[in-house]
C-alpha cells in the first residue's frame, strides 16, 4: 500500500517554478530519497508534503486521504529538521514528549513511548539534560526521537546529517535506517549528498530544476544513468559526445567519439543517432584489450588513498581513470581498454 | 604587561566615573535628606551638625508625597504594560514579516525620539485635551507616556521577534501545536528578555518623566517628579528636594538589579546547539 502519494504537484513562487509537475509514491516501510543540487526544488517538495507549503497545483495523499490543504499541525507527518529545531529551554524528555502533550495523550502512554524511543536511540542517560548540553549526534537523535514518538505514517528528513562531521554521519546514517526499518515507517529523505542517498535509500529520485530527472534503486541509478546530469551527479563519469556508426549485432553498436571509435553493448537501443555516452572511471581495464583500447599520456594524477585518479588526454579531451593499485608514480602513459558493457547510452544531443 | 596596565587603567577610570556620577551625588543626597531643620548644614562642616528623620517625617505628613507616590507607582507599571501591548503588533511586523520599505519604517518609528520632551509635551497636551481626556488626568498621562515611550518598546521588541527562530515555530506546528502552544514554546522563550527590558525601561522613564506629567497633571495631579520640581522652584529647600529625589531613585535601582538578574537567567533561546 502506498503511504504517500504525490500527484502532479507544482509549486510556483511568482514567476519561478520551484517544483514542476512532480508525481511519486512512497510505500509502507519504504525509504525514498530526493536527491539533487541546491535549488533543484527538493526541500520545497518536502515542505509541500509536510504541509508548510500548499502546492500551486496537484494533490497530496497520505494513507489514501487527500491532505493537500491540511495544515502541518493536523497532518500525520513528522519532520526531522536540518538544524534539529529542538526547543532549547526544554529538557530532552520534554522535547521528546512535546508532540504527545499536544495530542493530549494520557501520561502513562506518554511515558511508555518516551521510554521506548529513549531506549532505541540510546538517550536514557540524557533525558534530564538541555539540548545544548548534548553533542551534535545526540541532538540529532533527540530530533529523530521527537518525530518518532508521534508514530507518524511518514517521517520527513530535511538534510538531517549536514551538520555532523563525516565519521558521525556514517553511524547516524545506519542508525536512522535501522530505526526506520524497526518501525516500518515510510520515509522521505532530502539530501544533496550522493553517498548518503546511495547508502540509505530503497529508491532515489534525482531532481533537477523542479523535475524528477530519474528515479530508481541506488544500483539502477548508478549503473544505468539515463542522462549526463545523473551520470555526473551520482559518482564520477567520463561523458562523451558520440555518433552511432552502425549496429554490429543485436546488442552491440559502434560509435564514433572524440577519443576514437568505441564498441558499446547495451540492452536498450540508443535514443538518437547523435547522443551522449558515459563510462565510469573505475571501470577502465588495465592493458590493451580486444576492443576499445586506448593509449594516452597521463597529464596529471591525484593519489586518493585506496585508488589513484589519473587524467589522460586524447585528442584534446580529458578522461579520468581510477586505478586501484599503487606504484603508479613512474608511468607516464596509460594503456587501457573499456569493456563494451561498461559504456552507457545517455540522452540525445541537442 | 602592557595589556595588564591598560586593563588596570580602565578599571580605575570606571571606578572614578562611578564615584563621580553615583557615589558622590548619592551620598550628598542622603546626607542632605538628614539635615535637621533646627541647624543648617553650612560649608564649614564636613557632615550636617544635627541629623534626624525630621525632613522625611515632615514631607510624609505635610506634603502630597503619599498621593504622588501612589500616582507614580500606579502610573509607571500601567504605562509599561500598555506600551508593551501597543508595541507588540508593530514589533511583530518589523521582526517577523517581510515587506517593502521595512528599513524606512524602522527609522520612522524611532523618529519621535529626536523631538525634545517638552516640545512634544506642550503640543501633545492639546491633542489629549481635544480628545476629552482632561477629565481623567491619570488616563491622559498614561496614554501620553505610552505613546512617548513606544519607540523604545518597538525597537527592543522587534529585535526580540527577530530572535524567534522559524524552525522552532515550524517544529511546534509539525508536532501538532495549537497557536497558543506555539506561542508558548517558540515565541515566548525568545521574547522574554525583550519583554523584561521593555517593562523596565518604560517603568523607569515613566516614573521619572516630568514634562507631560507636569503640563497635563498640574495643578491637581502630582507625581514624584512634579513634586520634586515644585520643591526646586521658588520655595527651594535642599533637604526636602533630597528626600524626594531619593524616593524617586531608590526603587528604580532596586528594580533594575532585580530585572538584571532575571535577564541573566533568561535567554537559553540563543544558545541552541547548531544552526
Amino acid at each position: 500500500m502506498n503511504t504517500v502519494s504525490v500527484q502532479n504537484v507544482s509549486m510556483r513562487f511568482g514567476d519561478f517554478t520551484a517544483v514542476d509537475d512532480v508525481s511519486f509514491t512512497v510505500a509502507d516501510g519504504e525509504f525514498v530519497t530526493l536527491l539533487g543540487p541546491s535549488g533543484c526544488g527538493k526541500t520545497t517538495l518536502l515542505n509541500v508534503v509536510s504541509g508548510f507549503l500548499q502546492p500551486s497545483a496537484g494533490k497530496i495523499e497520505i494513507g489514501g486521504v487527500d491532505v493537500t490543504f491540511v495544515p502541518p499541525e493536523k497532518r500525520d507527518t513528522a519532520m526531522c529538521f536540518q538544524s534539529y529545531a529542538l526547543f532549547p529551554h526544554l529538557s530532552v524528555a520534554e522535547n521528546l514528549q512535546f508532540g504527545l502533550k499536544q495530542k493530549r495523550l494520557p501520561a502513562a502512554e506518554r511515558k511508555q513511548r518516551l521510554n521506548d524511543v529513549a531506549e532505541k536511540l540510546d538517550l536514557v542517560a540524557q533525558l534530564e539534560k538541555l539540548p545544548n548540553q548534548l553533542s551534535g549526534g545526540q541532538q540529532q537523535r533527540v530530533a529523530l526521537g521527537r518525530a518518532l514518538t508521534m508514530r507518524p505514517s511518514v517521517v520527513l528528513f530535511d538534510e538531517p546529517l549536514s551538520n555532523l562531521d563525516a565519521k558521525l554521519r556514517e553511524s547516524v546514517r545506519l542508525e536512522i535506517r535501522k530505526i526506520q526499518a524497526d518501525y516500518n515507517l515510510a520515509a522521505i529523505y532530502v539530501t544533496h549528498d550522493q553517498g548518503e542517498a546511495l547508502a540509505m535509500s530503497d529508491r532515489i529520485l534525482i531532481m533537477r530544476n523542479g523535475k524528477i530527472e530519474q528515479s530508481g534503486t541506488p544500483t539502477e541509478i548508478y549503473n544505468f544513468p539515463q542522462t549526463s546530469f545523473v551520470a555526473d551527479f551520482i559518482g564520477d563519469a567520463n561523458i562523451l559526445d558520440a555518433t552511432i556508426i552502425g549496429q554490429e549485432s543485436e546488442d552491440f553498436w559502434r560509435v564514433s567519439t572524440e577519443i576514437g571509435e568505441l564498441l558499446v553493448k547495451s540492452d536498450t537501443p540508443p535514443i538518437a543517432k547523435r547522443l551522449k555516452i558515459c563510462w565510469r572511471p573505475e571501470n577502465a581495464q588495465f592493458g590493451a584489450g580486444e576492443m576499445n583500447s586506448i593509449e594516452a599520456p597521463i597529464t596529471h594524477r591525484a593519489f586518493q588513498g585506496n585508488y589513484t585518479d589519473l587524467f589522460i588526454e586524447m585528442n584534446g579531451v580529458a578522461q579520468r581513470v581510477q586505478w586501484r593499485r599503487s606504484h603508479l608514480e613512474d608511468i607516464t602513459s596509460l594503456s587501457m581498454n573499456i569493456r563494451p558493457e561498461d559504456i552507457i547510452f545517455l540522452e540525445a544531443m541537442t | 604587561m602592557k595589556r595588564f596596565s591598560l586593563n588596570k587603567m580602565l578599571v580605575w577610570s570606571l571606578f572614578g566615573i562611578c564615584v563621580l556620577w553615583l557615589v558622590i551625588p548619592f551620598t550628598l543626597a542622603i546626607l542632605w535628606s538628614f539635615v535637621d531643620p533646627s541647624e543648617p548644614w553650612t560649608p564649614d562642616h564636613l557632615l550636617p551638625p544635627v541629623m534626624s528623620f525630621a525632613r522625611w517625617e515632615y514631607l510624609w505628613e505635610h506634603s502630597s508625597l503619599k498621593v504622588a507616590m501612589l500616582n507614580s507607582y500606579l502610573l509607571a507599571p500601567s504605562a509599561a504594560l500598555l506600551t508593551l501591548t501597543l508595541a507588540m503588533p508593530t514589533a511583530y511586523a518589523l521582526g517577523r514579516l517581510h515587506f517593502k520599505g521595512k528599513e524606512a519604517v524602522k527609522l520612522l518609528v524611532l523618529l519621535p525620539l529626536v523631538v525634545p520632551g517638552f516640545v512634544t509635551a506642550i503640543f501633545f497636551t492639546a491633542i489629549l485635551f481635544q480628545m476629552g481626556l482632561h477629565a481623567w488626568r491619570f488616563g491622559a498621562i498614561l496614554f501620553a507616556h505610552s505613546i512617548l515611550f513606544l519607540p523604545y518598546a518597538i525597537r527592543i521588541m522587534s529585535v526580540s521577534f527577530e530572535q524567534v527562530r522559524q524552525n522552532h515555530i515550524d517544529a511546534a506546528r509539525d508536532l501538532g501545536a495549537t497557536p497558543f502552544a506555539r506561542w508558548k514554546v517558540a515565541y515566548f522563550p525568545a521574547l522574554k528578555p525583550g519583554v523584561m527590558a521593555t517593562l523596565l525601561i518604560v517603568f523607569i522613564y515613566s516614573i521619572e518623566e516630568f514634562a507631560i506629567a507636569f503640563i497635563v497633571g498640574s495643578p491637581n495631579f502630582t507625581t514624584i517628579p512634579t513634586l520634586l520640581f515644585t520643591n526646586l522652584g521658588a520655595n527651594f529647600i535642599r533637604p526636602n528636594a533630597a528626600v524626594i529625589s531619593l524616593i524617586l531613585v531608590v526603587p528604580n535601582v532596586v528594580l533594575m538589579l532585580f530585572l538584571e538578574r532575571l535577564l541573566k537567567s533568561a535567554n537559553p533561546a540563543l544558545s541552541s546547539g547548531k544552526g
